[in-house]
């Protein structure tokens, strides 16, 4: 038999390296490689922007979005660009579902509540859409309450760009160190439970051994 | 590697709950007192491998472990993957506990089979020698992930061909990588606590 082994495994190894070196010569290109991806979604003004990116912080790139409403009925499709972006003028403000599909499968969603869009009723109407640097208001503003709500709005969007950015790069941090030690915390504990099972299931059949491998956990512990 | 909730239809995620549960019924009977600590271990290092992202080029890439994990612990690779697994979609989100099943058969399964194809190989040769066949394990096992990965995909409407090349492609680094680190793990092994791999082999 070792005889047999012996004259086997060099074919083998010979058989690995072979198709590694084809593979290397045959595929040259390297895609994005993650194992999670996330998407994050964000309104401004009337404007849904959507961004999809892998674990570590890697854009993802040419991904298809899908919208849904509330009841599951598809809006509208498209693909984020070579930022991972994708921005989309909702047909009606309503509960969106934005479902980021990039292949592979990985997959993801994120929910826009009707509250992200705000209460503007009737957009930009009267508004003087003067750009912002030259807009001068006078002493006592007289404006329509719509209006004035989207004066607010729209200061808000911009007061708050820097808050939202802040959540989205937070949002796509990795797993932080406490959660890794807290994770092999867990394996060993789950494992030193099974040790112990293991050896009340043992220890009447076999009494020598039990109490052997409980003296070595013992010295361990 | 880890299939995302919500991708995969019913059939599939049944198929691969069933193959991981019959994995795991023969690795939890195949293991033995003495090889827990040694599961726990390697489960910690399984664990922690998929969350350590290496930087290459322009993107990065995380390490599998799963040829090592079937090299040194053979048929406990499969609880030894599940409960890696199991943890990293609770803490992490990575993969999903509905996918559970699938995910751990994608990577339990090369396991195995670089068990019985490099397993006793190494244990009968020299550093060298061991160390290539090493090599060839770590990396054929994140090749046939991949290629089990591509097949659960084949039912989304992905096309088998397009899903395997694009993952192929996005793993090739991790092969070599993996071949190199399955390498050294396995000499430092040898050299340090050779008794690591004897037990298994013996029982397997």
């Amino acid at each position: 038999m070792q005889q047999g082994n012996k004259r086997f495994f060099p074919q083998k190894v010979a058989l690995a390296i072979f198709v590694s070196f084809l593979l290397t010569l045959s595929l040259m290109v390297t895609r994005v490689s993650a194992h999670k991806v996330n998407v994050f979604a964000w309104v401004e003004g009337d404007t849904v922007f959507v961004e999809g990116y892998y674990s570590g912080n890697k854009k993802a790139q040419n991904s298809l979005v899908e919208v849904f409403d509330k009841a599951g009925a598809k809006l509208l499709e498209g693909k984020t660009n070579e930022k991972g972006e994708f921005s989309f003028k909702p047909p009606e403000k309503t509960e969106l579902r934005i479902v980021l599909t990039a292949g592979a499968g990985h997959k993801n969603d994120f929910v826009i509540s009707a509250n992200d869009f705000g209460e503007v009723e009737t957009p930009s109407a009267g508004l003087p859409s003067k750009p912002q640097e030259d807009r001068t208001y006078p002493a006592t503003i007289t404006a329509e309450p719509h209006q004035l709500e989207e004066m607010i709005d729209r200061a808000l969007d911009r007061k708050l760009a820097p808050v939202i950015r802040l959540i989205r790069e937070t949002r796509r941090e990795g797993p932080t160190l406490s959660e890794i030690v807290g994770g092999i915390g867990y394996i060993f504990r789950l494992f030193g439970v099974a040790i112990y099972f293991s050896n009340r299931k043992k220890g009447t059949g076999r009494k020598a051994q039990g109490a052997r491998n409980k003296e070595k956990g013992g010295t361990n512990g | 590697m880890h299939i995302s909730e919500g991708v995969l239809s019913a059939p599939v995620l049944i198929t691969g709950a069933a193959l991981t549960a019959a994995g795991l019924a023969v690795g939890l009977r195949k293991m033995d007192n003495e090889d827990i600590p040694r599961v726990a271990v390697l489960t910690s290092a399984f664990f922690v491998a998929s969350l350590i992202r290496i930087p290459l080029g322009p993107s990065s890439v995380h390490l599998v472990l799963n040829g090592l994990l079937g090299l040194v612990l053979g048929w406990a690779a499969f609880p030894a993957i599940l409960v890696g697994l199991t943890l990293q979609a609770l803490i992490f989100q990575f993969g999903g506990l509905t996918t559970l099943g699938v995910n751990t058969f994608i990577m339990a399964a090369p396991a195995i089979l670089c068990y019985y194809l490099f397993a006793r190989g190494i244990n009968q040769r020299h550093s060298g020698a061991a160390m290539a066949l090493a090599f060839g394990c770590g990396f054929l096992s994140v090749l046939i992930s991949a290629l089990i990965v591509a097949t659960s995909l084949i039912f989304t409407g992905e096309s088998f061909l397009e899903a395997a090349k694009l993952i192929v492609l996005a793993h090739l680094p991790v092969m070599v990588l993996e071949g190199f680190v399955a390498a050294f793990c396995l000499a430092f092994i040898m050299k340090v606590k050779p008794e690591l791999l004897g037990a298994t082999h013996a029982a397997g």
